[in-house]
């Protein structure tokens, strides 16, 4: 039944945090950047402790953060998620007008960001459309 | 919407852990739907009704009714 809590995993968010912490870190090690690529790498360890311990919690964040939970804790991810990609487009499209502004109407990065999360938008709808 | 669901797991005996271990959820979300802050999907409504042998109108009273 879909309203059952799944278990998941305690290390899941940690597993994506040492992952993705540790790819940007090489990347900014490569980059040059030593000495931030040490404080990436210190920062993203104790994110993925907390988040390890914290997982272990008989809590609602506890199991969004086992990528588990039930119906309403995944609700609240999902409500969470949402609000969190919003504040993220926000943030591309007047990070895209800034640098249009300042860069003679080239949006540089932000624009690709904004293209990527508009594309993505439309095709996750008419895909869901169609399954609803 | 109004819920009985405090009232028979009271009656029951149950604490929200033990009534979220039966339905498969958690005591958190037991809690939520007592208070009213969240409504459950239609299995999960369902379920809370079996559980109960209630039917769903008897447990989730729409407001004003």
């Amino acid at each position: 039944m879909s309203y059952a809590q799944t278990a998941g995993h305690r290390g899941a968010t940690a597993a994506v945090l040492v992952v993705g912490g540790g790819g940007l870190a090489v990347a900014t090690w490569l980059g040059g950047e030593h000495g931030l690529a040490l404080g990436l790498v210190v920062f993203y360890a104790l994110a993925a402790a907390a988040a390890y311990f914290w997982s272990g919690r008989d809590s609602d964040v506890g199991a969004i953060l086992r990528v588990g939970g039930d119906e309403r804790q995944r609700r609240l991810d999902l409500t969470a998620t949402a609000y969190a990609g919003l504040a993220m487009a926000a943030a591309a499209v007047i990070g895209a007008m800034v640098s249009a502004a300042r860069n003679h109407g080239d949006i540089g990065q932000y624009g690709v960001i904004c293209v990527v999360g508009g594309v993505a938008y439309v095709l996750s709808l008419a895909v869901l459309k169609r399954r609803s | 919407m109004k819920n009985r669901v405090s009232e028979l797991r009271t009656a029951a005996g149950l604490s929200q852990g033990e009534l979220g271990k039966a339905l498969g959820v958690s005591r958190q979300t037991i809690n939520s739907i007592e208070n009213g802050r969240y409504l459950p999907s239609l299995p999960l409504a369902l379920a809370i009704a079996r559980n109960f042998e209630a039917s769903v109108e008897d447990i989730f009273i729409p407001e004003g009714d």
